[in-house]
């Protein structure tokens, strides 16, 4: 049988799931159905690879949530997942006027199947109307990413409407924004290097004292550049569902991390950061970023990368660490039946090389029966299944294409 | 040259912010004349804006409660800047609940009107928003072009009606016409007028009053039905009239056969002067 998908909500429900549709569809024109017996995931990510972005309601969130793996079992020889692909602008317009929604609809039922190609999403509204959509999805395979929010140095939680006051300052043709912090000012402003490219954008500047935030743990003094889009998103998501918002980041370059984290659902937006190093472009589209060494590192070992034009893929979250091999053919990688997206716990060699923390790696201890409430600390990048072949049919859906050379193929997932 | 003023009371920052909402409706640039006096919001780029000038003009002492200025020089006690209205108008949205608003000239990198806000948040603890508004100063040479410009002896002078049903008749009339007439005689009468191949619309406004001033100046001879017109563009019109949010407190238009037509309005203790020439 297939990998499948079934759950209902009610009408407030569905205003919520539709305003995390709304905040993703900032991130992306795709949206990934990644259910898991953790919950149903929606995922996005940009086609630059600098922005990311996961909901994860949890099972308790619906009313009735079911899902499945096929009994099928791929070449690597693991169940198949429902690897489910939609676009934007097929699902955004069916979660549009949520107020609406929320009064009339009674019932909202989701329903898929791997072998079917469309997602069949029901509205079961006042005075007997149902409503139903059909939209077809494309089978691919959800991209993830590991954060570490825990070992960022630093870590402020604030109020959206605080948040949503500093957002009115900038204008819509600026698009970055820099936050700088000291253990005792938080200062949003427009961005320096933008402001400076257009001759009359106004610069604004916002502090913050200390004492508004709800959290303020600063380890670190720093400045780092991001994409505003995904903030506005990430914002009008969290005054939904009235949690406030926290901001994990450290120095610039590496990525920073918007969650709220409640307990029917967790959402994380990962953003990547301007580095230092101005050599780069000022297109907003190349906002992703790494250090330099570890772009030309990565340009080296991907020389297809460069001739089909996606070296923007590759560079796009910077890596503590150099790649190594993650896993060959043979090593199994995720048990999906139990831990969909899990990181493989073995290799070929035996290191470990998702640097995951052992909370994470706990995850793979649970049995079916385990309780839903358990949060999770980070979220890992990586495609679900390591199939070389898939690998090469979506190139841009893997972190790094696969390169020839012995430098190894990141086909999987990367920690920071 | 320097300037710094600062407004510590909400109904003047208000006001002063819809007088900043209005200038960028109605003009994208416009040139801020600053003395020791007052605050001028001037357009007068007959190019660029097809022969459409404007006249803004506020007593600074109405609105800030502290105030200095240098001008350029002892005999020129004057600043003369230009910007993008919106920018100002944006950075003052920011300052609607503020203690205080600080603006100043500066020269970071490049010179700039600096608005400085004092919000006030909900912990009861003080935020700082900053915009630095990029400007250019405008020299000493180019001045006599942006002077006030002289009011014309007008064929009719009337009050205007309501703004916002003139407004949204223009509106409609827009969709039909690319140009319009607007005519009135010294009987209280002012028509808007459009007429294309297959359609000629007008709309009467009746019992508008005359102005006292000119019934005086024109010529005793003038018959009061008789029509003063001017042939104008009508998104000029709708443009001016798009600008005034709220309904002024007097509003006056004077009409010189078929040269010009000079709105008059007085929003409080700001005045706004608008000409919108007839169409060669």
């Amino acid at each position: 049988t297939a990998a499948m998908l079934k759950c209902e909500m009610n009408g407030s429900q569905v205003k919520v799931f539709g305003k995390a549709i709304q905040a993703l569809s900032r991130v992306s024109d795709e949206l990934w159905l990644d259910p898991s017996e953790k919950g149903l995931a929606l995922r996005s990510m940009n086609s630059s690879r600098s922005a990311y972005g996961c909901v994860l309601f949890s099972p308790v969130f619906f009313q009735h949530y079911q899902w499945s793996t096929s009994m099928k079992m791929n070449d690597d020889d693991r169940p198949l997942n429902l690897n489910c692909k939609l676009g934007m602008k097929s699902i955004l317009p069916i979660f549009r006027c949520l107020t609406s929604l929320e009064r009339n609809v009674e019932k909202c039922k989701i329903f898929t199947r791997s072998d079917k190609c469309k997602v069949v999403i029901q509205f079961f509204c006042r005075h007997g109307i149902k409503r139903t959509h059909n939209v077809c999805f494309q089978e691919s395979q959800p991209l993830q990413v590991i954060f570490e929010k825990n070992m960022c140095n630093n870590t402020l939680m604030i109020q959206p409407r605080l948040l949503a006051e500093a957002i009115v300052l900038f204008t819509s043709s600026q698009e970055e924004v820099t936050l700088a912090v000291t253990p005792l000012n938080v200062c949003l402003k427009s961005s320096s290097e933008e402001s400076m490219d257009l001759t009359n954008s106004v610069y604004s500047e916002m502090s913050v004292d200390p004492d508004e935030f709800d959290f303020f743990q600063i380890g670190l003094d720093t400045e780092i550049t991001f994409c505003f889009k995904e903030l506005k998103g990430m914002l009008t998501f969290s005054e939904a569902v009235h949690v406030p918002i926290s901001i994990h980041f450290d120095f610039p370059g590496k990525p920073m991390a918007l969650s709220i984290d409640d307990m029917l659902l967790e959402a994380n937006f990962i953003l990547a950061t301007l580095a230092d190093d101005r050599s780069r472009a000022s297109s907003p589209q190349s906002l992703c970023l790494s250090q330099t060494q570890k772009r030309s590192d990565l340009i080296q070992s991907n020389p297809k990368a460069d001739k089909s034009g996606t070296s923007q893929a590759p560079e796009c979250i910077s890596r503590k660490t150099a790649p190594k091999r993650l896993y060959s053919r043979e090593t199994p990688t995720n048990n999906s039946a139990g831990t969909c997206g899990n990181p493989p716990t073995r290799r070929a060699n035996g290191a470990s090389i998702f640097e995951v923390p052992e909370s994470s790696l706990s995850d793979t201890d649970e049995g079916p029966g385990s309780p839903y409430l358990r949060k999770f600390s980070c979220m890992f990048f990586g495609a679900v299944s390591s199939d070389q072949q898939e690998h090469s049919n979506h190139p841009l859906d893997s972190l790094a294409i696969a390169s020839d050379s012995e430098e190894d193929v990141i086909n999987g997932s990367v920690s920071f | 040259m320097k300037f710094r003023a600062k407004i510590v009371d909400a109904a003047c920052l208000n006001q002063f912010t819809r007088v900043s909402n209005m200038i960028a409706k109605l003009a994208k640039t416009c040139t801020l004349r600053i003395n020791p006096d007052k605050l001028n919001f001037i357009l007068n780029d007959k190019l660029a804006s097809g022969g459409v000038s404007m006249w803004c003009e506020l007593e600074q002492e109405n609105f800030f409660s502290e105030f200095q200025m240098e001008g350029v020089s002892a005999e020129n006690n004057e600043i003369y800047l230009e910007l993008t209205s919106e920018n100002l108008s944006r950075a003052l949205k920011t300052a609607q609940n503020a203690r205080t608003l600080k603006i100043k000239l500066t020269n970071k990198h490049f010179p700039c009107l600096t608005v400085s806000v004092e919000l006030l948040s909900v912990s009861n603890s003080s935020r700082i928003v900053t915009h630095d508004i990029p400007i250019k100063v405008i020299p000493r040479k180019l001045w006599k072009d942006l002077q006030e410009p002289a009011v014309p002896d007008s064929d009719v002078s009337i009050y205007l009606p309501v703004l916002k049903t003139m407004r949204s008749v223009v509106e409609k009339m827009k969709n039909i016409s690319s140009h319009l007439v607007i005519e009135a005689n010294l009987n209280g009468e002012l028509n808007l007028k459009i007429e294309t191949e297959l359609v000629c619309v007008t709309t009467h406004f009746k019992d508008l009053g005359n102005p006292p001033l000119a019934s005086e100046n024109t010529s005793q001879g003038r018959n009061p039905e008789e029509m003063a017109e001017v042939h104008i563009d009508i998104r000029k019109l709708l443009q001016f009239l798009a600008g005034q949010q709220v309904n002024p407190t007097k509003a006056l238009c004077n009409i010189v056969n078929n040269r010009i037509v000079h709105f008059d309005l007085l929003h409080e203790d700001v005045s706004l002067q608008y000409f919108i020439p007839a169409l060669s």
